[in-house]
């Protein structure tokens, strides 16, 4: 195998095994670099010793003959691609998280998408409807029930979205 | 089934090996060397910005060289790749505004009126019931309680959609409904239209005289030439092609008379793209243009409406369906370069995102989708579903997307539904494995019920689904027609992303 650094190759009967560096990569960047994979292998990753982490990838079609340099340079590409891509995220973290809660949940607006990842998905009480969305009508706009459509109009902001499904594109 | 479109074997990372680092001032990127693109890399950032770099410069970003003055420094900082250039008040408002329908409930509503149907569809057999079953009609007391609901959304404007079945084989409730939704909403004052999806089998001359006069735009289904229509939709004792082509003609003839712009107002058409379909590219284009449609949705079949054992017989490799959406769109562009304009939907959605910043709402390609929180169905008996393919699901015995019955249910609980909360942790697309790497995921959606049928998971695994590669697909070939910067193919696309309203439809919400 031409280009790979680390890789170990062996070839089997539609199956092609390498062992990587597992300290060398983040474990998200691994599980990342073998998700690309799923379409066209099944994929098994084994931790063969503390630092070693062993790669088995088996053709999903019987009559595809893997080509076993290619997927294994494909998988290092994959696997350092994802790694050098999430650093630049972490760097960029902080910037994405002000801007996010800038547009969707500022104190001056409503909660927003920030609200719903946050959200625990696990307890009764999580789901908050942090955007509204589960009030009524009347709940969300109105001051009460008997002038529902004078502060509907009111309340509705400036900016509201039309209907909207689907536009109407047309050329 | 192979799903993913084959991708250039570039490498820089290997090529690297050690000297590979991170660029100090980038912002994050996702990037994908494209099938057709002449070597050259796409890269998109989060805020939905995109532009191409060569291998070179490519290469030189994997080495972390991004070296303030140079020309991949200035062609990054005038497309917003670097970070020291960003104002975070202006990509705030421009997040805001691209995701603004976070802020309102459902708008669309879809009503079956009725399962029974006068058609019999090769993709649509758990969705239907013979003309004599009578029992699957839904009430006018049911059709009441729909509106209700419906105006309780938070959404300021509300479209109700009849659809089936067949809606026409149950039109008096159909009436009845529209005009208890016209009345009841003089006291919420909200945008409201109505639309009917319909084979137009059952249509006269009185239905149409109603649904003209009382602004109800209609939509069928044109499935390709007549022979193809009519195998794929028998109609008993008659020619489902045929009859659909004249009420087009009929109607489209009808706004003409009341002299609303036709380039505007006509019988808007579907298309169920099936394995037979694949043949015929060119000639279902062709057989839209002759119908008057000046829009073609490519749909590939969706896995709702039939049995497992069918899909063996319409469902196919989706790189079939690439080639055949490349053909079809590259006749609709030559046609449009020969100065007839008609455009591609599916194209038009991604594009709407992709060039002019916006997000046009469309349900099912929105990150979190719109299942439930944008849209909801209600079946014929009151049950409230989160999307007409959850109903779809249901009517093949599985009642995970239900969430409410319009008898029983309060608006707030249906919308706090478990349910409804999974749908949207499990359509957020910066959250779901690939999709957080994926160049397209700042234009990109997708409905967890599709995952949920074809994978068995609201989740879904990207890489082996069917809607995944058909996005991707589709950004491809849109990214490669923007790479050629042919001025005539560009100007095109852009046209095809003007959002004309069609404000005859809106109902007025005066007050009596
Ligand atoms: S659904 Fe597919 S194309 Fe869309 S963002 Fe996810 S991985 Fe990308």
């Amino acid at each position: 195998m031409s280009e790979s650094t680390d890789l170990a190759v062996s070839l089997g009967a539609g199956t092609i095994s390498f062992e990587i560096d597992g300290s060398l990569y983040p474990q998200d960047a691994l599980y990342g670099a073998a998700y690309v994979f799923l379409d066209r292998c099944y994929v098994l990753l084994d931790r063969v010793s503390d630092n070693r982490v062993r790669v088995l990838l088996r053709g999903k079609t019987k009559d595809a003959a893997l080509d076993g340099d290619a997927l294994a340079g494909e998988f290092q590409n994959e696997l350092l691609g994802q790694t050098w891509r999430r650093k630049i995220a972490e760097d960029n973290r902080s910037l994405i998280e002000a801007i996010t809660a800038r547009a969707l949940g500022g104190a001056a607006g409503p909660p927003g998408l920030d609200d719903l990842l946050e959200m625990d998905v696990g307890s009764e009480t999580a789901f908050d409807d942090p955007l509204g969305i589960a009030m009524s009508w009347e709940e969300k706009y109105a001051k009460g029930k008997s002038d529902a459509a004078k502060t509907a109009k009111d309340a509705a902001p400036a900016d509201a979205a039309p209907a909207e499904d689907p536009p109407e594109v047309t050329p | 089934m192979n799903v993913q479109n084959p991708l250039p074997a570039f490498r820089p990372f290997v090529a690297a090996g050690a000297a590979a680092q991170k660029p100090l001032d980038l912002v994050e990127v996702r990037y994908r060397p494209l099938p057709n693109a002449g070597g050259d890399v796409l890269l998109t950032n989060p805020f939905g910005d995109w532009v191409f770099v060569t291998q070179g410069e490519m290469s030189a970003l994997v080495r972390g060289q991004l070296d303030d003055g140079t020309p991949l420094h200035q062609k990054l900082a005038a497309k917003n790749f670097i970070r020291s250039k960003i104002s975070v008040e202006t990509e705030a408002k421009r997040l805001a505004r691209k995701k603004r329908f976070l802020a309102y409930g459902p708008n669309l509503h879809i009503c079956v009126v009725t399962l029974r149907c006068n058609e019999t569809c090769v993709y649509c057999h758990a969705s239907r019931a013979d003309m004599d079953q009578v029992q699957t009609d839904m009430s006018p007391e049911i059709g009441e309680k729909v509106v209700d609901f419906m105006l309780q959304s938070t959404s300021p404007g509300v479209t109700l959609e009849f659809q089936g079945g067949e809606p026409l084989a149950n039109f008096p409730v159909m009436k009845h409904i529209i005009e208890y939704a016209v009345q009841k909403n003089r006291a919420y004052g909200k945008q409201l239209d109505f639309t009917l999806v319909s084979n137009l089998g059952l249509m006269t001359e009185d239905k149409l005289s109603y649904l003209v006069d009382h602004k109800v735009q209609i939509c069928t289904s044109i499935d390709g030439p007549e022979a193809l229509h009519t195998k794929q939709r028998v109609l008993v004792g008659g020619n489902s092609h045929r009859e659909a082509a004249r009420w087009i003609e009929r109607i489209n003839k009808k706004y003409i008379e009341l002299g609303l712009d036709p380039t505007l107002y006509h019988v808007e058409a579907l298309l169920t793209t099936t394995r037979e379909a694949l043949k015929y590219p060119r000639e279902i284009v062709d057989t839209y243009r002759n119908l008057g449609c000046r829009a073609i949705f490519l749909r590939p079949v969706d896995p709702f409406g039939f049995a497992k054992k069918t899909a063996g017989r319409i469902e196919y490799d989706r790189r079939e369906y690439h080639d055949f959406y490349r053909t079809a769109v590259d006749h609709i562009l030559s046609l449009n370069a020969k100065g007839e304009e008609i455009l591609e939907r599916y194209a038009a959605i991604f594009l709407t995102k992709i060039l002019m910043d916006e997000d046009s709402n469309f349900l099912d390609i929105r990150s979190p989708s719109g299942s439930a929180i944008g849209a909801l169905a209600y079946n014929y008996d009151g049950s409230i579903f989160s999307s007409d393919e959850g109903r779809m699901i249901h009517e093949m015995g599985d009642d995970f997307f239900k969430i409410g019955d319009v008898r029983t249910s309060k608006y707030r609980d249906v919308m706090k539904h478990e349910t409804v909360r999974a749908l949207v942790l499990a359509s957020i697309r910066e959250t779901q494995p690939d999709c957080n790497v994926c160049t397209y995921a700042p234009y990109c959606g997708i409905q967890p019920e599709h995952s949920y049928r074809s994978q068995g998971s609201i989740f879904g695994q990207m890489r082996q689904s069917t809607l995944c590669s058909v996005h991707k697909g589709i950004q491809d070939f849109l990214f490669e027609k923007l790479h050629t910067g042919d001025a005539s193919t560009v100007d095109t696309l852009k046209r095809w992303t003007t959002i004309r309203e069609r404000s005859h439809f809106i109902q007025s919400s005066a007050a009596s």
